[in-house]
């Protein structure tokens, strides 16, 4: 049953993934953690955590949440749910690309895409870095680690690095 | 044109092939999937010219699901049908799926250890700074239009602060946005 629920949601937000995974984590945390009460905010963050530091497709942290929710199997439903709805339609769109991709109408949806990305990719940083109530200590890291990308050519790795060091000093 | 658009790509030849390619793929990319798949795909292998592989990005990029598990899908496709389609899935998600997992159990064991906790919940505070980070870059260059500034505080309140459910979100947004964007605003 609960394999059914998990398996449906993320067929359900399979088509809406843009952008990455970065645009829909906010509404799967909502609705693992805030309607289902499958597990709690601050795993949900911790899950993304361990997810972050894997090679690999960052959908991968769908796996883990499936993982955490119903074991081995709730994993491998939840990453084919979350690929395979996506997958049929791109299968179904790249016979037709050729015609497409000189349309005016690619570039409109394009345009439109971006500043939905932008908002929702701000609004999973903050739903990430604000598990609970509001910490400073996890604004700041996340902060800092932000400068450090928009400032440095740091390799993500050491970033992420960095945020873990500062987590075991300041919490 | 670089230099490797001038040399013609020799697409994998057997399904092996592909599922090698892309198993490489995953297991190599930390901190990013597309410098991998360029590397291996255009670099290494040969496969695809640079103009090609821009090409599949771009489509992927507009499609929904995650990019590179599109572009496994799209390439597999031309090359080997429904069979190299799934063979190409597969290898990309074979390495990850499974180191991800033994990180899994390793962390449930761990967890109950505070600091293990503190160091775990500092990485995903800077996993949302990446994010945040990302935003900033995306958003510089189209932060100068009103309509644009409109929309992504309209999308960050809604899904953020008032955690409405991105089903109800996603396409109101996406239709306001095709709106401005058809009429030139963004």
């Amino acid at each position: 049953m609960i394999l059914i629920q998990l398996g449906m949601y993320f067929a359900l937000l399979s088509l809406l993934t843009f952008g990455g995974l970065g645009p829909v984590l906010p509404e799967m945390q909502r609705y693992i953690v805030d309607v289902k009460g499958w597990t709690t905010p601050g795993d949900f963050m911790q899950l993304f955590a361990v997810a972050q530091t894997a090679p690999g497709p960052n959908v991968l942290v769908t796996s883990l949440i499936g993982y955490r929710v119903a074991g081995v199997a709730g994993s491998v439903v939840a990453l084919l749910a979350l690929c395979l709805p996506a997958a049929a339609i791109a299968w179904v769109v790249s016979g037709l690309w050729e015609r497409f991709r000189e349309s005016p109408r690619r570039c409109v949806i394009q345009r439109a895409l971006a500043p939905l990305l932008v908002g929702l990719m701000f609004a999973a940083g903050y739903t990430i870095a604000t598990p609970h109530a509001p910490d400073w200590r996890l604004w700041l890291i996340a902060l800092a680690t932000a400068t450090g990308m928009l400032t440095t050519r740091l390799n993500t790795l050491y970033l992420l690095a960095g945020g873990a060091v500062l987590g075991g000093i300041l919490l | 044109m670089s230099r490797l658009d001038s040399i013609d790509p020799t697409p994998p030849r057997t399904l092996w092939e592909l599922f090698l390619g892309f198993l490489s793929i995953g297991a190599r990319s930390f901190g990013g999937v597309l410098p991998a798949a360029h590397s291996i795909m255009v670099e290494k292998r040969r496969w695809l010219t640079p103009a090609d592989f821009t090409e599949v990005c771009a489509l992927c990029q507009i499609l929904p699901g995650p990019n590179i598990g599109n572009a496994s899908i799209v390439l597999g496709k031309r090359w080997f049908g429904l069979r190299g389609a799934i063979v190409a899935f597969l290898g990309l998600f074979a390495l990850p799926y499974l180191w991800v997992l033994t990180l899994a159990v390793l962390y449930t064991h761990w967890v109950v250890f505070p600091r293990v906790s503190a160091v775990v919940t500092g990485a995903g505070a800077a996993g949302a700074g990446l994010f945040i980070a990302t935003a900033v870059k995306l958003g510089r260059p189209i932060a100068g239009k009103p309509a644009a500034v409109a929309l992504i505080a309209a999308c960050f309140i809604l899904v953020a602060i008032a955690r409405v459910s991105l089903v109800i979100v996603m396409p109101i947004a996406l239709t306001v946005g095709i709106l401005f964007s058809s009429r030139g605003k963004l």
